[in-house]
């Protein structure tokens, strides 16, 4: 009910067809972000064929990941970059999720690079249920460019090499709201490619390499 | 649920709002061996699917005796589509059932029924297919109400 009122409101002529095969390019959608999270920092790519056509302001992995993971379970946060009518009505049409204003009502968020360096409002989930955290999914120009940076942690077997373009600001962002079990997942996704940022990977900073990782294989 | 959708509706769009609730409900209402002869005209148009035809369930509701709480009946199969046609009308398809060309085809004709030639679809379409259904409608009730039987008592030999 709260889907087809949702929609009402704006105008039907922004609506545009989602994945082509719904069933199974959401899956390959799934799996690929499940791959993403298994083994933080290798790039996972979407080929062409299965991401849906350009939605105006959203990179393809991005919709992809939208239509994959959101429902009407699944309140969503848009970044005011994202908050156009025709991203609000298409995922309002084909997810049904409830997008909402405030961050701490958000399971899913999406963001670009202009929101990292403030995370405060998104839930971390409970001790209980870490599960119920927001997870971010971060829309960058790249995936490449920026500082190399040693990640480490459960899925890389010994140290991944990963120089996303992100400010210092973000990774310490990150580091104060990780409470293992609480935390943010993120996805960075660029283009048709996505990388997972889970919140049990230790992100090794040059500045404080020997708080994390004393001594042993200092690059 | 009637009264919700109409608030952020002007009310000059009230009537169209009623037609076009009328229309939807007659092609819900149409079997596809009715929908078949018009397919050739209604497919006559460039159109892409927004959404294509999909099942899914519903959970039906009802009240007892049309006054009563609210009781769960039972779950339904819907099939639902979405078409948009090449000048921007946008149609839209709710049926019980499984039957995905049968609601490809209603979609099309809510988008066509929006456009210049409203009156030619309604005359050629949806009149012809509401009498049907009234026909349908009135020949059930007639076998219905054959077969009901009234109680009364005459004396109760009580006394």
């Amino acid at each position: 009910m709260s889907t087809s009122l949702a929609t009402q409101s704006l105008p039907a002529s922004l609506l545009q067809p989602a994945f082509a095969d719904p069933v199974l390019d959401a899956q390959r959608s799934f799996r690929a972000a499940l791959k993403a999270l298994a083994g933080p920092g290798v790039a996972q790519s979407l080929l062409a064929t299965q991401t849906p056509p350009h939605l105006e302001g959203l990179a393809a992995a991005s919709h992809a990941l939208c239509l994959a993971l959101l429902d009407v379970d699944t309140p969503l946060w848009l970044a005011p970059t994202f908050d156009t009518q025709a991203i609000r009505a298409n995922l309002t049409f084909h997810c049904g999720c409830p997008i909402v204003s405030d961050r701490q009502n958000a399971r899913f968020a999406l963001l670009d690079d202009s929101q990292l360096h403030d995370l405060s409002g998104f839930d971390l989930g409970n001790d209980r249920y870490p599960d119920q955290s927001c997870t971010l999914l971060v829309q960058l120009p790249s995936l490449q460019g920026g500082t190399q940076l040693a990640w480490q942690g459960p899925g890389i077997e010994t140290r991944n090499h990963v120089s996303l373009p992100l400010q210092e600001a973000f990774w310490r962002e990150r580091e104060a709201r990780n409470d293992f079990p609480r935390g943010i997942d993120v996805f960075f996704v660029a283009g048709s490619e996505l990388l997972g940022l889970p919140r049990s990977t230790q992100v090794l900073l040059k500045s404080q390499p020997a708080n994390l990782q004393p001594s042993r294989g200092a690059a | 649920m009637t009264a919700t959708p109409a608030q952020d509706t002007p009310d000059a769009a009230a009537p169209d709002q009623a037609a076009r609730q009328h229309w939807i409900g007659v092609l819900a209402r149409s079997r596809r061996a009715e929908l078949l002869p018009h397919e050739a005209a209604l497919r006559d148009a460039d159109y892409q699917l927004i959404r294509a035809p999909e099942i899914g369930m519903a959970l039906v509701r009802g009240r007892m005796g049309g006054s009563g709480a609210p009781f769960n009946v039972g779950e339904m199969t819907v099939t639902r589509c979405v078409v948009r046609l090449a000048d921007g009308r946008t149609g839209f398809s709710y049926l019980a059932g499984r039957d995905k060309a049968h609601a490809e085809l209603a979609a099309l004709a809510d988008a066509h029924l929006q456009g210049a030639r409203r009156a030619h679809w309604i005359s050629d379409l949806i009149d012809p297919l509401a009498r049907a259904q009234d026909l349908r409608r009135a020949q059930q009730h007639a076998e219905t109400a054959a077969t009901k039987v009234d109680f009364f008592t005459l004396v109760r030999g009580e006394n």
